[in-house]
């Protein structure tokens, strides 16, 4: 293991525990966010829509900013979730929230877009035989968009992995809690001579996620023929 | 059980305002497309809630308006059958028809999973995915698929006109077979005057989001002033037994004592058939015609001379074996002074009386 | 024959005289890039602008960290003068052979100081007593990164002189560049931070607690130099400019320092 030092592999480990646990846990608020949009009609649609979507538009600084003035110490979301125990500042867990915050985008439109190719019509069937909305998505839409589902949650983590602008603004860096993989290539970079150390890095970053693409697009085609029935 | 609706919605261009009962058995909803067929249709199934109005199954009230009483598709206990069969492509043929059994409430009805596979023949298909499935097979596990839902009532929106005329002929039999094997009220919506002939037992018309009449098969069909599907599609109704098989390829029935020759159909000697004589097949004669190579004669007195708006007139005629209409020009209707009252001839030729305006018991093919 | 190549000569001369008259014109107003560190804007905006008003040459600033800057300069931006906020990154260009000989000199100096939230903190005593880590009170120290940006690597220059750096290590919090540590004092999410002085000075919500003495870290230098080829007139006249005593107390008033 000497091509990596120590604490290079702390960030590799460290970026692989953050996107995880980023993509895990907004899946299921990704989901229900697309089938809602994809399938819903409530006032305020567009604005949702709007809200999902900006931290794709807005700098991730800016992004980063906003989750430190909200869920710091001082913020009024993270000041009230620190009388629990849950504390985001400057722990693995806000780099984890501003992973998950900046993949959110991505995750959605991928899943809203397998929920809208579902065929509505199917769905009606399943409800005239029966099946309540629950048992609609759940036997019908849900196994149809699997594939979808893979997609959005794999470019989530891809995107969970190369996160930085907004997670050193929130969290900053902390090797061991939030020096992530991009943090510790920037930290590189900043150095005169540190390029090979970083482009190391790099490599690592590329590798892993290649392999969660090909892993996933394999995936995906095994689903997608088995819910078309071929 | 009798299903009573009557409801009023209002849409862009089109409003709907209906209202109908269907006694036990296959209720046709017979109109034009754009007529409201369909609306009415998914209004009666909960897929559209119209804006006013009542819809019950027997003593099930569906929606009522009035009291705030809207039950959503899965709880209507209504089996659809849909026109494109809308059959699910990620589970195989035996998931998809056994899928609405499993929400049906356990004190319901239930039809034996094989009786159903029996009688719509898709024994041979189970472990297919629905993509493997050719378009007549679809359509009878979707129709499985509805009856095995435990329904108290059938719906079907225009299940065969996605179907070539060869499907149509091989499905249509299981819809005979579904109305007369089965309790379970069917409802179903078509434009097509051929289906209409050979499953209905009550046609509700519908013109232009209104229904217009309601009454058996053969009063409505029989009646030139009702024609939704134009006036081609205007034909009698006769009820006949089948009196013998000749053996030059051809069957005798016996239609209230006069004899109709037609091309050899495969129901038994002593069978009922019910036979449709389309109106533009007939020809009429004031005296009895000879050496015409037509074997059907039936002689009658003419009841009504309706005109149409073009150079047709509808004629129609009340003969021994059932009241028989006749397409003609005005022209001949005047030249032949045809009147009601005025004795006439209907010639209709042998093999006008296709095997697909035949409908009798199940034959087992 | 000889009258009229004698005509067009004399037109080409003319024209010549011209278009040389143009360019000389052209000449006058000539526009100079600037690439400089982020710490020094206010103060070189001001500094600028009276060069522009003064000369006429328009002066273009382009602000960020000096390692991204000296990175671009060493891939082939156009920059005609670079001022860093630390020696090493002037001196890696220097050995890549991107600074014009000669033209390398220290435009001003900072103090490092450390800030406390809050307008009015109580002074600290700097000290190899003084226990830090208890005044964090479960907190974090809000620096730039300790390895690689400027301000940091001298903040733990400063902490290592006074034996402070072992024990506060890990309850520091290194962001990407000194304004960051900067805001996150600022709105508490930090109790301190290390800051350069003219940074705390921007700042109302902050307060110096204590100042670092200059001999705790290597002399934050700002050193500027005109890049290789690039030493036009208007670009040395830019550099007098900023070196002068009326643009150094521009500097000063800001809060920089002269530099030793």
């Amino acid at each position: 293991m000497s091509w990596l030092g120590p604490e290079e592999w702390q960030a590799v480990a460290l970026s692989l525990k953050v996107a995880f646990w980023a993509v895990a846990l907004s899946l299921p608020f990704g989901l229900l966010t697309a089938h809602a949009l994809a399938r819903w009609e409530f006032p305020g649609k567009q604005i949702l829509n709007g809200i999902v979507h900006l931290p794709l538009i807005l700098p991730p600084v800016v992004t980063g900013y906003l989750l430190l003035l909200t869920f710091g110490t001082q913020g009024p979301i993270g000041g009230a979730l620190q009388t629990i125990g849950i504390t985001f500042a400057f722990r693995w867990t806000g780099a984890a929230l501003a992973a998950a915050v900046m993949a959110f985008p991505l995750m959605v439109r991928a899943m809203r877009l397998s929920i809208e190719a579902v065929d509505p019509k199917l769905e009606q069937a399943a409800a005239t035989l029966g099946a309540s909305r629950l048992w609609v998505f759940l036997t019908i839409t849900l196994p149809m968009i699997l594939p979808g589902i893979l997609a959005g949650a794999i470019l989530a983590f891809a995107k969970a992995m190369g996160e930085f602008g907004a997670t050193i603004t929130f969290v900053s860096n902390i090797p061991g809690q939030t020096q992530t993989l991009p943090s510790a290539v920037y930290a590189f970079l900043q150095v005169p001579g540190g390029e090979d150390s970083a482009m190391r890095l790099v490599i690592v970053s590329v590798i892993i996620a290649m392999s969660a693409l090909l892993l996933s697009e394999m995936i995906a085609q095994r689903i997608a023929k088995r819910v078309a029935g071929t | 059980m009798t299903l009573s609706v009557s409801i009023a919605h209002s849409m862009e261009n089109f409003t709907l305002n209906a209202g109908f009962t269907a006694p036990p058995g296959l209720t046709v909803l017979f109109g034009r497309s754009g007529s409201g067929k369909t609306t009415l249709i998914n209004a009666v199934s909960g897929l559209l809630t119209p804006q006013s109005g009542r819809i019950a199954v027997g003593e099930h009230v569906l929606f009522d308006s009035s009291q705030g009483i809207n039950l959503p598709p899965h709880r209507r206990r209504l089996g659809y059958i849909f026109q494109e069969g809308r059959l699910f492509p990620h589970l195989t043929v035996r998931q998809n028809l056994s899928y609405g059994r499993w929400f049906a409430p356990k004190s319901a009805p239930r039809e034996s999973l094989d009786k159903v596979i029996e009688m719509l023949g898709v024994g041979s298909l189970l472990s297919r995915r629905p993509a493997q499935l050719s378009g007549g097979e679809k359509q009878r596990v979707a129709i499985g698929r509805a009856l095995l839902a435990a329904p108290r009532m059938i719906l079907a929106d225009e299940p065969l006109a996605a179907l070539d005329e060869p499907r149509k002929a091989e499905i249509l039999p299981y819809f005979e077979r579904l109305r007369d094997e089965v309790e379970i009220p069917i409802l179903y919506v078509s434009h097509s005057a051929t289906e209409v002939a050979r499953l209905a037992t009550t046609i509700v018309v519908l013109d232009d989001g209104h229904t217009t009449h309601q009454g058996s098969a053969a009063e409505v069909l029989g009646d030139p002033e009702i024609s939704p599907a134009g006036v081609r599609s205007i034909g009698a109704f006769l009820t006949a037994s089948v009196a013998v098989h000749h053996d030059d390829g051809l069957t005798e029935l016996d239609a209230g004592g006069t004899p109709l020759f037609l091309p050899r159909i495969p129901q038994a000697p002593g069978d009922t058939v019910r036979i449709r004589i389309a109106a533009h097949d007939v020809i009429l004669a004031r005296r009895k015609p000879e050496g015409l190579s037509a074997l059907n004669t039936l002689m009658g007195t003419i009841n009504a001379v309706r005109p149409g708006s073009g150079p047709g007139a509808i004629v129609s005629l009340d003969t021994p074996a059932g009241r028989v209409l006749a397409r003609i020009t005005r022209r001949s209707a005047a030249a032949l002074e045809l009147a009601p009252g005025v004795p006439c001839y209907a010639v209709v030729k042998t093999v006008s009386i296709a095997p697909r305006n035949i409908s009798g018991p199940a034959v087992s093919s | 024959m000889p009258n009229r190549s004698m005509t067009l000569l004399h037109s080409l001369r003319r024209c010549a005289a011209l278009a040389v008259m143009g360019v000389a014109s052209m000449a006058q107003a000539d526009n100079i890039t600037v690439f400089a560190a982020a710490s020094l804007k206010t103060a070189l905006d001001e500094v600028a602008a009276e060069f522009t008003t003064q000369t006429g040459h328009r002066v273009t600033l382009s602000l960020a960290g000096s390692s991204a800057l000296a990175r671009q300069i060493e891939m082939g931006a156009p920059a005609d003068i670079f001022i860093s906020a630390n020696p090493d990154w002037m001196d890696h260009l220097e050995t890549n052979g991107q600074v014009a000989q000669g033209t390398r000199r220290n435009l001003v100096a900072n103090r490092l100081v450390l800030i406390a939230h809050g307008a009015n903190t109580e002074p600290l005593t700097l000290s190899t007593g003084l226990d830090l880590p208890a005044l964090l009170n479960g907190g974090r120290l809000a620096m730039a990164l300790v390895e690689a940006v400027p301000a940091g690597i001298y903040g733990k220059a400063a902490l290592e002189h006074f034996g402070l750096w072992q024990a506060i290590a890990p309850h520091v919090a290194q962001t990407d560049n000194v304004r960051a540590a900067l805001h996150l004092v600022a709105l508490g999410e930090a109790p301190f931070g290390i800051t350069y002085a003219t940074d705390a000075a921007a700042q109302p919500q902050v307060s110096i607690a204590a100042t670092f003495p200059a001999e705790s870290h290597p002399p934050i230098l700002y050193p500027v130099a005109i890049m290789a080829g690039r030493d036009s007139e208007a670009a040395t006249a830019l550099l007098t400019h900023l070196t002068s005593p009326a643009s150094l107390s521009i500097f000063t008033a800001h809060g920089f320092e002269v530099p030793q």
